[in-house]
């Protein structure tokens, strides 16, 4: 649950959307999210800025129900002072799928989260991992790359090739999305969100 | 709900070879003996095989000559999901100018689940869309094909003998000369397949279905004994240094599933032909009649014939179970569901003293002493606003409600055993059933004759769970 008057609502409460990024009206955005160009936000979506700021990277695709959270840990309260803030950052051409939970600082490109799948705050994606449906990763590690995490059981495989980024349903979203959906205004930024 | 996710609460006796209990949903009913089967008790036959991906119906012989498995459809060695084929369209040079190049289709295997591909193993990529997988051989192939001809071989001879026995015990009562004569012509001419035929009910072991045809040349096939080695491989160097990593090797269930390669590592796991399903239709051992018969085609899940127990025999439900406490009389509601069109009459009886089948009871339980009338099945009745309610004239302290086909009615339980364990109860249920698919009989006036009844009795136990605290 994310107290109306933490700390970052009060500093920056400006969502900060890149043109040509997709972002339905019906998503929520809460707290200072950079979302990148070529990004699909869709409706009741959730990204929210509660312990830091939030970068997302271009291409990324964020389905109904996805959860992206920079929340506090466990042990620090919103109003624990001294603590720094710290930035998540999501590379390009990840895909969040429907109902999934991320809440990892760092998750580099090409990566899969599979519906309902679950990420602790303190694991890294590196790239082309896909997280598997309803799958929970709530370790402290840095994933590597190409990691699959499939099954009941959580079982890892490594494969050879990373996943084809999604860019046929990304531009079919872009197209049909603003036919039935009133989008976020984006501003005209030549800044380009962090890229690693 | 309990017959639904907690089967097991309320259990029928199933009187067959063995006594079987087991929860109504789970067991037939032979309308032909009037009795209830359990899937102990009856003979389970092989429709069909089929490959439940393509849905290809393949005759047992093929399907036995292809070790059950379907020839077009895979399965991921890696997490056993179904395998699909994937396209995609690769660059690959022109025949006649190898500097310039086009998109080519290409064909790959891919599992959806934990994406696996064929390109992990490096299996070359096909141009068509079927079939033509490279498959790895097995190295014993031929050592395996011996053996299985030495054991044909045994079998047959093995065969042989018991034949030659039973006919020289039959001979005693032949004249001797044509008997000799008789020995030579029956085997001859396939007294082996009829034995077999007899023999079909009794699990056969496969070795004698493996059996050479006869009147074949038999060579005398010998094999060498395996030898048994003093020293193996040594294992590798850095076998107990070198840290393990997961991902690269195979879990032991991924090994056992390709049992001829037993591959170590997760980049050797070819895939596998998927194994074919069979329908099966189960047959009343004592009548020989047909109690499921599924429909031949893969495609459908529909039955020709599927006597199960639930549409003919009235279904004891528990409704609700008070505190039981140990001594105390307490009372529990129970349902039962007519699942027949006619109205049916029910009563329950109390286990006597040292009944064989009452052996799980720890409550003494008291049933209402008189008769219950089921009213009849009737489909439309749920949205018949204006149906008349029957009047059954029904003792309130026996049955609590009536709705349609069913009646909630109540049982005392005063528990015995002071122990942890469930308490559990059991009683018989007396039921009128009109058999409406006896035989026919030839009769002009059977058409219009209600099919006599005839008074049915199960053997009914209730699981009411652990005594109250």
């Amino acid at each position: 649950v994310v107290a109306p008057n933490s700390r970052y609502d009060e500093i920056q409460n400006t969502g900060n959307i890149i043109a040509g990024a997709v972002v339905c009206v019906e998503s929520e955005i809460r707290g200072d999210v950079t979302i990148g160009a070529r990004t699909v936000v869709h409706p009741k979506a959730r990204i929210i800025a509660e312990a830091g700021p939030i970068i997302i990277g271009e291409g990324n695709l964020i389905e109904e129900q996805a959860l992206i959270i920079n929340s506090y840990p466990e042990n620090i309260m919103p109003d624990t002072e001294g603590v720094e803030p710290k930035v998540m950052t999501v590379g390009t051409n990840n895909v969040f799928e429907v109902g999934c939970v991320s809440q990892a600082l760092k998750i580099g490109d090409n990566n899969v989260i599979e519906s309902k799948a679950d990420l602790g705050r303190n694991v890294i994606l590196t790239s082309g991992c896909i997280v598997g449906a309803c799958c929970q990763v709530n370790t402290c590690e840095a994933v590597p790359e190409n990691t699959v995490i499939y099954g009941s059981n959580c079982i890892r495989r490594v494969q050879t090739e990373k996943p084809q980024p999604q860019t046929l349903q990304l531009d079919f979203l872009m197209k049909i999305l603003p036919n039935y959906h009133h989008l976020k205004k984006t501003v005209k930024g030549s800044t380009t969100p962090v890229r690693n | 709900m309990a017959s639904l996710l907690q089967p097991n609460r309320v259990v029928y006796l199933v009187c067959g070879e063995k006594k079987i209990r087991s929860p109504l949903s789970q067991l037939y009913f032979c309308r032909y003996c009037s009795e209830l089967r359990s899937l102990e008790c009856v003979s389970h036959e092989v429709d069909s095989h089929y490959c439940p991906s393509c849905l290809e119906n393949m005759p047992s012989a093929e399907a036995k000559l292809k070790k059950n498995r379907c020839a077009n459809c895979f399965d991921c060695p890696c997490c056993m999901h179904t395998l699909s084929t994937r396209a995609t369209n690769i660059p690959a040079p022109l025949p006649d100018d190898p500097t310039k190049t086009a998109m080519k289709k290409a064909y790959y295997l891919a599992c959806g689940f934990c994406r696996w591909t064929s390109r992990d193993v490096g299996m070359a990529d096909k141009s068509v869309a079927s079939g033509g997988w490279q498959e790895p051989e097995n190295p014993h192939t031929q050592r395996i094909n011996k053996l299985i001809e030495y054991y044909q071989q045994l079998a047959q001879r093995e065969r042989q003998e018991r034949d030659r026995k039973k006919l020289a015990r039959k001979r005693q009562c032949m004249p001797l000369a044509f008997s000799q004569h008789t020995i030579h012509v029956v085997e001859k001419y396939g007294l082996g397949t009829r034995l077999q035929r007899q023999r079909s009910g009794a699990p056969i072991s496969s070795l004698a279905g493996l059996s050479l045809k006869e009147g074949e040349d038999q060579k005398e096939i010998n094999i060498e004994p395996a030898q048994a080695l003093d020293e193996v491989e040594p294992l590798p160097e850095d076998c107990y240094t070198r840290p393990i990593s997961l991902p690269e090797v195979t879990t032991l269930r991924q090994r056992l599933l390709q049992p001829d390669f037993q591959p170590a590592g997760a980049s050797q796991l070819h895939p596998k032909h998927k194994h074919l399903l069979m329908k099966r239709s189960l047959r009343c051992r004592k009548c020989e009649h047909n109690l499921s018969k599924p429909e031949f085609n893969p495609t459908s899940i529909k039955f020709k014939i599927q006597l199960v127990a639930v549409s003919y025999i009235p279904e004891v439900r528990i409704m609700s179970i008070p505190n039981l406490r140990y001594m105390k009389e307490s009372q529990v509601l129970l349902t039962l569901t007519n699942p027949v069109e006619t109205i049916t009459h029910v009563t329950l009886v109390a286990c006597e003293e040292g009944d064989s089948d009452d052996i799980n009871s720890t409550a003494k339980v008291i049933v209402p002493t008189k008769e219950l009338v089921l009213a009849g099945k009737d489909a439309a009745a749920e949205y018949d606003e204006l149906a008349e309610p029957q009047d059954f004239q029904d003792d309130p302290d026996v049955v609590a409600f009536r709705k349609s086909n069913k009646i909630g009615f109540f049982i005392k339980v005063i528990p015995q055993k002071e122990e942890d364990e469930d308490v559990t109860v059991s009683f018989k249920i007396r039921h009128d059933f009109r058999n409406l698919a006896a035989p026919i009989r030839p009769s002009e006036e059977s058409a219009e004759a209600v099919p006599e009844a005839i008074w049915l009795t199960h053997h009914v136990e209730l699981s009411l769970g652990p005594l109250a605290n």
